[in-house]
């Protein structure tokens, strides 16, 4: 308990300098800013924001980009209350009663009462990090290259089955990622794999590439297939407060949609998606009259919204003690770091604890700020929202194109870039989701360099892995998480065929 | 029963199989290694093979059940926006941002239908500007302005 206030109060020092006070707001505004945007989802706002962080030194550069990425969360759901567009699958269920609160004249109150739980949430989770940081760094210690592996297979096997869509095409995404993952110099023979004999590639893909191709260019292409249609709420914003009676209503789903949201968010492979929709169900299970649902309940808003950002902050977890990205934002994140040269995992707590806690303590921050930056700011935010997509998408480009060149001041790049780009319009055209490619791409490489020295350890015997007890015990959950989501959609399919 | 019921997955399959060809096409001359030191080429090749699979079995179910069809490739998008962003790379070294910018924003503002010619010059000067002051004066990164005037 001491070394936890301990850490905490180191934390604090670090996070409450001037400098990273300021760049804290600075990232939490920016992010808002931009997450607001709508068809910019959380990725590509981390993607294109990530050159503003490149002059701070590493652990201001990390407060930065977590103040981008809580931003960019709850502009999300500010886009999902008031314009009914959803930025990324997490704010999907806020969109049902959100919007129809807006519609009501309610928009103040919906989105007073998200920012309120996902303040609570944060709040939690935030200790809870704190609390679980140390121990679970010395879990990591007892993981051998095989374990590591294994739990690799099982985040993406989980990746495999929450991704939306059929089962078959995700798995094939992350094939394709972990494929990426290989271009460029092998780092043991040195030999040159899948460059196609270009200097660009030597070095591998770069990750701000792969992502701002994905995410940045081909958000792009795809917006301008689609011309949403946007609903800017006409009606009132009203008061932000949200009254006794309200209050009363929402505190106890905050409180269950934080557990939630804290406990899937802690799964390997994406389980914080799961959080919100979770959450909604639960509410409208316990709800004395369920018909409210969708029609502007306080409730499927209050719920989602704490489960949300719980589980976008113990999602940080397995990144900052094992070093495995449990999604594509902290795949990012991952890359990120690795720009200003920190690679995640147990070491980083141990060798910069002053980074480690500065950054929990700053989440916290963070957090107050999202509460104390937006709900003066709202009205901005609304004029914000009537930009035409028009003059949106140029700048987007813009910002894209500098953002590209500044990593390496390399303009083949940006022309790569572009490549990406048009990968992901095929990939959207084909059905594919871009978002598990982008976390294969990532433990691609880490997970070569296991295989190759378990391999190595046991002299060739690939029985390593379920020797292992921890090994053997991953590998399994992540084969019947598949298996459970397989056997349905085979079982139809037969029968399908069977009805010829 | 030789329709293809599924055409976006059957086009997704026949992508995945021309990926895993490809793969193979270029590791060919990479080793594969012993299961002691693995190769170079063993991780590309069984990914490519995964990839290969997954491409089969998508082809195989598109025969077989009803899916959703290929949708309509737009050719203005992609050209514009990547055309915009191939101009820029081109561009930044030798003209500098203030020539590759406003040529970015006013070529990628044409893949939109709805885009007026005058808006998008003012707009690609004005978001010149701006980058220009935040990238340039406010973070210092290290960008060619206009090389051709000023000397960076």
């Amino acid at each position: 308990m001491d070394s936890f206030l301990g850490n905490l109060e180191l934390g604090f020092t670090v996070a409450l300098s001037l400098q990273n006070v300021a760049l804290c707001f600075a990232g939490c505004l920016i992010g808002t800013l931009v997450g607001i945007l709508p068809g910019v989802g959380p990725i590509a706002t981390i993607a294109i924001l990530l050159p503003l962080t490149f002059q701070v030194d590493p652990t201001g550069a990390l407060i930065m980009l977590a103040g981008i990425y809580y931003g960019a969360q709850y502009g999300g759901s500010t886009t999902a209350i008031l314009v009914n567009i959803p930025g990324e699958a997490t704010s999907v269920v806020t969109t049902l009663d959100g919007h129809q609160m807006a519609r009501q004249g309610r928009a103040g109150i919906a989105l007073g009462i998200a920012a309120i739980g996902s303040f609570f949430a944060g709040t939690v989770a935030t200790l809870v990090i704190a609390a679980l940081g140390a121990p679970l760094t010395k879990l990591a210690l007892i993981f051998g290259p095989a374990e590591y592996f294994s739990l690799m297979v099982l985040g993406l096997a989980f990746a495999v089955v929450l991704a939306r869509g059929s089962i078959l095409k995700a798995g094939a995404v992350i094939f394709v990622g972990l494929l990426l993952s290989t271009v460029g110099t092998d780092l043991q023979t040195g030999d040159e794999r899948l460059t196609l004999g270009l200097i660009d590639l030597m070095d591998g893909i770069d990750f701000a590439v792969l992502a701002m191709g994905l995410f940045g260019f081909a958000e792009i292409l795809r917006n301008l297939d689609n011309p949403e249609t946007r609903d800017v709420v006409q009606a009132k914003i009203g008061r932000l407060l949200p009254g006794k009676e309200e209050f009363k209503q929402s505190y106890k789903p905050v409180l269950r949609g934080t557990i939630l949201g804290g406990i899937l968010g802690i799964l390997p492979g994406n389980g914080a998606v799961l959080g919100p929709f979770a959450s909604y169900t639960l509410e409208k299970k316990l709800a004395k009259d369920p018909s409210r649902f969708g029609k502007g309940a306080i409730e499927g808003v209050a719920g989602p919204e704490s489960a949300n950002n719980a589980g976008a902050q113990t999602a940080f977890i397995p990144l900052l003690t094992l070093g495995i990205p449990p999604n594509a934002v902290m795949a990012l994140m991952v890359g990120a770091m690795t720009i200003h040269g920190i690679i995640p995992g147990p070491q980083v707590m141990t060798k910069t604890p002053d980074l480690f806690w500065g950054m929990i303590a700053s989440m916290w921050l963070g957090n107050l700020m999202l509460l104390i930056i937006n709900l003066p700011l709202i009205g901005v935010w609304v004029r914000l929202l009537k930009v035409p997509y028009r003059l949106m998408f140029p700048a987007i480009l813009l910002f894209c194109c500098i953002g590209i060149y500044s990593i390496n001041n390399h303009a083949g790049d940006v022309l790569l870039t572009a490549f990406f780009g048009f990968a992901g319009y095929a990939f959207y055209k084909f059905g594919f989701e871009p978002a598990p490619l982008l976390l294969g791409f990532v433990l691609g490489k880490l997970m070569e360099e296991k295989l190759r020295q378990a391999l190595i350890l046991s002299r060739g015997d690939f029985a390593t892995f379920v020797t292992s007890p921890v090994s053997a015990g991953l590998l399994l959950v992540a084969f019947v998480v598949i298996v459970i989501a397989v056997l349905p959609s085979v079982r139809r399919g037969r029968e399908e065929a069977f009805q010829e | 029963m030789s329709r293809i019921r599924a055409p976006q997955e059957a086009a997704a399959g026949l992508f995945l199989i021309a990926l895993a060809l490809f793969t193979f096409w270029q590791t060919s001359d990479l080793a594969i290694g012993t299961m002691r030191a693995l190769g170079p080429g063993m991780m590309p090749k069984v990914l490519g093979s995964l990839c290969g699979i997954c491409g089969i079995a998508l082809i195989g179910f598109s025969l077989i059940k009803d899916g959703a069809a290929l949708e309509r490739w737009s050719i203005r998008g992609p050209l514009f926006i990547l055309g915009a962003a191939i101009v820029f790379g081109l561009a930044i070294r030798p003209l500098g941002l203030f020539v590759a910018g406003p040529a970015c924003v006013i070529l990628g503002s044409l893949a939109a239908r709805d885009s007026r010619l005058i808006e998008s010059a003012i707009f690609g000067v004005a978001m010149t500007l701006f980058c220009w002051l935040l990238f340039k004066v406010l973070l210092t990164l290290p960008i060619p302005v206009a090389p051709w005037l000023l000397g960076y």
